[in-house]
């Protein structure tokens, strides 16, 4: 008897676990959300949520909006936004920008104050209990310790040191502990996988991930914060055999990231994604 | 061109070299990117620290770098030249029990680090017992720091002597041992000719030639769980998950323990219309004259239906601030179920270090322990032997903030049946 597939037979693989994923949480949670920068993996989330819920995704989808995001993010955000038909929600902390915080003052009050704080607010107003992100074990040496569901306390914090067990696929339940819970479907794929995916898939892309004179961005950002890599590649192709060989991390131009000051864990203690 | 995944959880003693021979692993299989050693030996200079240390790679924390041990389990991919391995790196501390079950409950499996230096130890002991709880069949032994032993047969054969009978007691019957030091990468990648006395394969050629990922339950009779029933336009929708077996269009199909029956005359995924399914797929099912169908019910065929049990006999690890006494009515997740299920009785306290019953029908379990208990469900409840349908046969104890306990199910009694 042949094996049902659904493209490319790996892809497949990953493809179903995610949306298994995604699946379950909507079953667990009562009032769940996704965050999407408008990059790859989120985009490829959303396209995840799409396939798991049969097309119409039930729940809003978050964009954390700094105000110092490139022009093409916002562009690429309310095209796709009005052409998948999803509930767009933009998070700001609209008192931080006013006071004119910014990363030349102080780098990890601006990422804690732009966007985790900028969530927060939003998560007090709408209730959600749960949170679909699209981070990866593969980015950073960080986020490779996360689990699949991952709980956040009323401060946002992550106990990074005591997390609950996670067992099989038993994800752990709400709990009256927890302010929300972190989920994570795509934690388990690679970048080259997402572009893989991508292209298997026909998702649209923001065109900032393509080479233009010899530099395209690998990551994206917000725009004092994010450098373009070296690249030639101007196609899903030369993406793909690009990544194939290079030895170049991800997020080498997200300046949030750099390993020596360990900003990245404090960052991501405080509730950053 | 994508390798194929296995999920390799490393186990051993602290101290034994764990994070280095994941360090070394990496390295050698030119994981890690160039800039990443470069900020991580940068990091180093800083620490004040002299020489490059592997484990450095690994431990990203940096309470962990400061403090030199392992916090949190670490899942980092490495290539060989026939698999794509996701490395699970467990804290080797007692009290991380519970996060090593989580490593390993992902694993297809498990390479236990033995120092040449310090020989056998409880843990190497307790680490080996706990996997096979789990039900994890592959395992590989790496004798590390064998430089430290200054490459001696005769350390390396006292080492396999002692751990021969443990393992073969706990069913592992021929497994690999392949001597090394990951400090130096003898062995590891590369050969060595410091021991020439050993004629096997490196440790990458041997998990290459020996492991598998774990196939595909296809043969099996059908189960699926239901994770959610949606309403699209006026169709029911039963989104389930299938765990073993195929499911096919046209066909008859049970829900338990419910006991409703239905003909499957749609399945369906997004944009699609397909004739049957695979274990893994979560899909939609269109099926006829369904009533109530929720999360939590077993999907099987009439002729090899998912049993409603009376009581079961189960393995459980207790982890962290938990006791079960007998009596006990303990919530327990399964599949997409959850039920309430009362402790009938504790039957043995295991001794997870000498591998022995240590007490026989023991008043109580505590945190860490692992015991056999007989359960009666409360109410209906499907699930089924380990050895027979690992997704159904295993299970968690949800505590009061998260999983509490794990267990696997040894045998099951059929409601009806005396």
């Amino acid at each position: 008897m042949s094996r049902p597939n659904i493209g490319d037979e790996y892809l497949g693989g990953l493809e179903k676990k995610s949306i298994a994923i995604l699946r379950e949480a909507k079953a667990q949670f009562s009032n769940p959300a996704a965050l999407w920068s408008t990059g790859k993996d989120s985009t490829a989330t959303l396209w995840l949520c799409k396939k798991a819920f049969f097309g119409k995704i039930p729940f809003p989808i978050i964009h954390i909006d700094t105000g110092c995001k490139f022009p093409e993010i916002y562009e690429f955000r309310d095209k796709l936004a009005k052409e998948w038909g999803f509930h767009l929600i933009i998070a700001k902390n609209v008192e931080a920008m006013k006071r004119g915080v910014s990363p030349e003052k102080d780098r990890f009050q601006c990422c804690t104050l732009l966007k985790t704080k900028a969530l927060k607010n939003l998560l007090e107003k709408e209730k959600f209990d749960a949170l679909i992100l699209a981070i990866r074990r593969d980015e950073h040496g960080i986020r490779a310790k996360e689990r699949y569901y991952s709980p956040r306390d009323v401060d946002f914090k992550w106990n990074y040191e005591d997390q609950p067990a996670e067992m099989w696929d038993l994800y752990v339940k709400p709990s009256e502990d927890f302010s929300h819970m972190r989920i994570h479907p795509i934690l388990h794929w690679t970048e080259l996988n997402v572009w893989q995916y991508v292209k298997q898939e026909r998702l649209p892309v923001n065109p900032l991930y393509f080479a233009n004179k010899g530099k395209r961005y690998r990551s994206l950002g917000c725009q004092p914060c994010t450098v373009p890599i070296p690249s030639n590649a101007q196609t899903i192709d030369e993406i793909v055999k690009e990544l194939e060989t290079s030895k170049i991390p991800e997020r080498a131009g997200r300046a949030q990231d750099k390993e020596k000051a360990y900003m990245m864990q404090k960052l991501r203690s405080l509730g950053y994604m | 061109m994508n390798l194929p995944r296995i999920n390799l959880v490393v186990i051993g003693h602290k101290d034994h070299g764990k994070s280095t021979l994941i360090g070394r692993l990496l390295y050698d299989s030119n994981a890690i990117p160039e800039q990443k050693l470069q900020e991580v030996e940068a990091e180093l200079k800083k620490a004040g620290d002299e020489g490059f240390r592997f484990a450095f790679l690994l431990d990203t924390l940096e309470e962990e770098r400061r403090g030199g041990l392992t916090i949190d389990i670490m899942q980092t991919p490495f290539k060989s030249k026939k698999h794509l391995y996701t490395i699970i790196d467990c804290p080797g501390h007692r009290e991380f029990i519970k996060k090593m079950f989580t490593g390993a409950s992902q694993a297809d499996a498990a390479l236990l680090v033995v120092s040449a230096k310090e020989g056998i130890q409880d843990q190497t002991k307790q680490h080996a017992f706990l996997i096979r709880t789990l039900g994890i069949e592959q395992l590989i032994v790496a004798v590390n720091k064998m430089d430290e032993a200054n490459y001696e047969a005769a350390r390396f054969k006292e080492i396999c002597n002692e751990l021969l009978p443990i393992l073969n007691s706990l069913d592992y019957r021929v497994p690999a041992i392949v001597p090394l030091s990951a400090l130096k990468g003898e062995n590891v990648f590369n050969r060595t000719q410091k021991m020439p006395w050993y004629r096997g394969s490196s440790l990458i050629e041997t998990l290459d030639r020996t492991v598998r990922s774990s196939a595909s339950p296809i043969d099996k009779p059908l189960r699926a769980c239901v994770q959610d029933v949606y309403k699209l336009e006026s169709k029911k929708v039963v989104v389930c998950k299938i765990l073993t077996g195929i499911l096919e269009e046209g066909e008859i199909v049970n829900f338990d323990p419910s006991g409703e029956e239905g003909l499957v005359t749609g399945i369906e995924m997004f944009g699609k219309e397909i004739e049957r399914a695979g274990p893994g797929d979560s899909v939609g099912l269109i099926v006829n004259k369904l009533r109530e169908a929720k999360r939590g019910e077993v999907v099987s065929y009439p002729q090899n239906r998912a049993k409603v049990v009376r009581s079961f006999v189960a393995e459980m690890v207790l982890f962290s601030n938990i006791e079960v006494r007998n009596g006990d009515v303990l919530i327990i997740r399964c599949g997409t179920a959850e039920n309430k299920c009362k402790v009938q009785k504790i039957l043995e306290r295991i001794d997870p270090i000498n591998l022995t019953v240590n007490a026989k029908s023991p008043e109580v379990l505590k945190s860490g322990d692992v015991g056999k208990i007989l359960f009666s469900p409360l109410q209906p409840m499907c699930i089924e032997k380990y050895s027979e349908f690992p997704e159904l046969g295993r299970f968690v104890v949800e505590g009061k903030r998260g999983t509490a306990a794990a267990g696997i199910v040894l045998e099951t009694h059929a409601a009806g049946a005396e």
